[in-house]
C-alpha cells in the first residue's frame, strides 16, 4: 500500500455540529460477494463494514478509517479471488470438454 | 487515496459511472432473466457446490434473480430468501449512489456497528441452517 493519509477527522468530538456521515464502510461490495460469489472473504467484509461503523459511532474515527481501509482491502481481494477461481474454473471445464472429446 | 481508474474517472461526469453499471446489471439481470438457470447445462455449477457439496449462503441467487425478473416472489424467496431480502437492498443503494452522482443529496442515517454484526452472524447461521436436511425445505435452493 501507498502512505496512508492522516484521518481527516480529529479525535475530539464536534460541537453540536450534526455528525458526518463515517468513511464508506464498502457494505455493498461485501453484499455483492456474499449473495453472487459467496466467499467466506464476503462474511469478513461484512464484519470490516460492522467494524467501521461501530467504532465511528463510539468516537473513534481513526479508528474507523483503519477499518475503512482493511473493509475496502478485503472487498478487493474477494472480487480479485471470485474472479481467479471464475477464470481457473471455465478452464478446467474447457481441459476436462477438451479431455473428453479427444478419441 | 486516489487511484488511478478513480482519476479516470473524476474527468467523465459523475453520473457516467452509476449509468454503466446500471445498464450491465439490467444486462445481466436481463440475460439471467431469458437463459432460465433452473435447467442444468445452461451455467455451469457454482465452484463452492462442486467442489464441497455444501450450499453457501449465496446458493440458488442465479435461480432467485431469474424468478424475480419473472415476478415470482415466492418461488426467488424458495431458491435464496437471502438474495430477496439483499436485492431490493443493492438496488436501493445504486439509486442512492445514481442520485447522489447527480447533485441529489440524500440524507441517511449509517446503520449501527451492532445491525452489521448480527448481519454477519445472520449470514453465517444460514449457510449452516440451509445444509441441515430437515430444514432444506426453507431454506435450501
Amino acid at each position: 500500500m501507498t502512505d496512508i493519509p492522516p484521518p481527516p477527522m480529529s479525535p475530539e468530538p464536534s460541537y453540536g455540529a450534526p455528525a458526518p456521515q463515517p468513511p464508506n464502510n464498502n457494505l455493498v461490495w461485501a453484499i455483492l460477494t456474499t449473495v453472487l460469489c459467496c466467499l467466506p472473504l464476503g462474511i469478513v467484509a461484512i464484519v470490516k463494514a460492522a467494524e467501521v461503523n461501530s467504532k465511528w459511532q463510539a468516537g473513534d474515527y481513526a479508528g474507523a478509517q483503519a477499518s475503512a481501509e482493511a473493509a475496502k482491502k478485503w472487498s478487493i481481494w474477494s472480487a480479485v479471488a471470485a474472479a481467479i477461481v471464475a477464470v481457473l474454473y471455465i478452464l478446467f471445464f474447457v481441459v476436462l470438454g477438451a479431455a473428453s472429446s479427444s478419441y | 487515496m486516489v487511484e488511478p481508474g478513480e482519476r479516470l474517472l473524476a474527468r467523465l461526469h459523475p453520473s457516467v459511472a452509476p449509468l454503466v453499471v446500471g445498464a450491465a446489471g439490467l444486462a445481466a439481470t436481463a440475460y439471467i432473466a431469458s437463459v432460465d438457470p433452473h435447467e442444468g447445462g445452461h451455467y455451469p455449477t457454482c465452484p463452492s457446490l462442486y467442489l464441497t457439496g455444501f450450499y453457501c449462503p449465496g446458493c440458488g441467487s442465479l435461480r432467485a434473480i431469474h424468478d424475480l425478473a419473472h415476478l415470482d416472489l415466492a418461488g426467488a424467496w424458495g431458491m435464496n430468501p437471502l438474495a430477496v431480502i439483499a436485492l431490493p437492498w443493492l438496488a436501493w443503494r445504486w439509486l442512492r449512489w445514481a442520485l447522489e452522482s447527480a447533485g441529489v443529496s440524500v440524507t441517511t442515517r449509517p446503520a449501527p456497528g451492532w445491525a452489521l454484526y448480527l448481519l454477519a452472524g445472520a449470514v453465517i447461521l444460514y449457510g449452516i441452517l440451509r445444509n441441515i436436511p430437515a430444514l432444506a425445505p426453507w431454506l435450501a435452493p
